[in-house]
């Protein structure tokens, strides 16, 4: 018996042994992906620094000296299977920042809690019918003393410390913190290649297969959220999104956190992208406000 | 003994992949009797429905949209609530506020009942007053 466990054990020893040796490449046992799983993993894509594509879109802010531009690719989605177009350039103090998860989630819990209006309400002893009069004399009768027949005590009384009433849950976190929740998210997405950049949103079809065909064909991942600016979109990419579920398209206005994660990947466009650096830089070169920014300041339009 | 050993081996394996194959667990019905015959479905949630896949869009419409309007505004609720947060007894008293001439008989007199006995609480009793 003694010699069965010493077989066992040599085993694993010879095992754990032979894996040591034959170096770092091996993967460990728990990322070893299973070679009968189904679906592709993503391939990471070439970074676009050392390619011969023309840089199309130059940061219009200045950016400072010791940063540099982060780069990404400039697709097209006119055809399913094109090339990049060119490279384009993104400002670092909004696409290279650095990332504080905690900051996303300050933003992510303020977006799931500041709109929560709880309606939950139950009747306290005052609000339920009946239980004005005392139910027996104070002394004499043997039973317990009570005072109501609806005291919290008594089956069918009000409750004593329940929900009172609709409930709201509203908070505001501070302006600088909800913008930089905002960045880190852009450059978390940049950072784990799930941003696209593209020149503009025309589709050659209103069929939503194509665009199925397209973010399968370029692994963009299960879930895409396609942002541009303005309020008209051509017909096409709206009535391709309008069925689908995990596609969706809203204008750059409506950006927030909680989209961003729950979709796996983030398509803006050039325009998109140009409006974005423009809100988020000015945060950080603004005064303090004197008075709410809705009400009309000189220099600002 | 060297033969004993090999097949003690080969028998220790082969419970070992007939148990991984097969991870049944029994008993002698001598521990706690939970008996799992009916093992509730998981509920099946659609994650990617109108309401979720567009929860938390325009969050940010003062910070990207020029400040015309603020994210309190895009709050669906009772009137007194809207960009408010307070405990009962102030939730109570702007409801009275903004909405106390409209009510009528029963619920305006449990409302000014209740704004009595709270204020009291707060102010008359206890710790904190």
């Amino acid at each position: 018996m003694f010699r069965a466990t010493l077989a066992i054990c040599g085993r694993t020893v010879v095992k754990r042994f032979i894996s040591s040796v034959s170096g770092e490449n091996a993967l460990p046992s728990n990322l070893r992906l299973p070679s009968n799983l189904i679906g592709v993993g993503r391939q990471k894509r070439a970074s676009p620094s050392g390619s011969d594509l023309p840089v199309l879109h130059r940061c219009e802010d200045v950016i400072p000296a010791h940063l540099a531009p982060a780069q990404t690719w400039l697709e097209s989605l006119g055809s399913c299977d094109g090339e990049p177009l060119g490279v384009v350039d993104l400002h670092p103090d909004v696409f290279s920042v650095p990332v504080r998860l905690d900051i996303l989630h300050d933003v992510e819990v303020w977006q799931r809690n500041f709109k929560r209006i709880s309606h939950a309400k139950v009747k306290s002893r005052a609000e339920v019918s009946g239980g004005g009069r005392k139910p027996w004399k104070q002394k004499g009768s043997g039973r317990a003393r009570h005072g109501s027949i609806r005291s919290p005590l008594w089956r069918g009384g009000g409750v004593a410390h329940g929900p009172r009433g609709p409930t709201s849950y509203y908070y505001m976190l501070p302006m600088k913190v909800r913008v930089q929740g905002l960045k880190i998210a852009l450059t978390a997405k940049l950072a784990q290649d799930y941003l696209h950049i593209v020149d503009s949103l025309e589709i050659p079809t209103p069929d939503p297969h194509y665009l199925l065909e397209l973010v399968k064909h370029r692994q963009w991942g299960d879930s895409v959220l396609i942002v541009d600016v303005g309020d008209e979109f051509p017909q096409n990419i709206l009535k391709a999104t309008e069925d689908l579920k995990t596609v969706n398209i809203i204008p750059a206005i409506g950006l927030n956190v909680h989209s961003m994660l729950k979709h796996e990947s983030l398509v803006l466009t050039l325009e998109a992208v140009k409006f974005l650096e423009k809100k988020l830089l000015w945060h950080d070169v603004r005064y303090t406000p004197l008075y709410p920014f809705k009400l009309p300041y000189r220099d600002m339009p | 003994m060297r033969v004993f050993g090999a097949v003690f081996e080969r028998a220790v394996t082969a419970c070992q992949s007939s148990a991984l194959l097969c991870a049944r667990l029994f008993s002698t019905g001598a521990c706690a009797r939970i008996r799992m015959h009916a093992i509730p479905k998981l509920k099946d949630v659609d994650r990617w429905t109108e309401k979720r896949s567009m929860l938390g869009v325009y969050d940010n419409i003062g910070i990207l949209g020029g400040f015309k309007a603020h994210p309190k505004e895009l709050i669906r609720g009772p009137l007194w609530l809207r960009g408010f947060r307070g405990n009962e007894l102030q939730r109570l008293i702007r409801k009275k506020r903004m909405v106390g001439d409209r009510m009528m008989g029963e619920d305006k007199h449990i409302l000014d009942k209740r704004i009595s006995f709270l204020y009291r609480r707060f102010n008359r009793y206890g710790k904190h007053r």
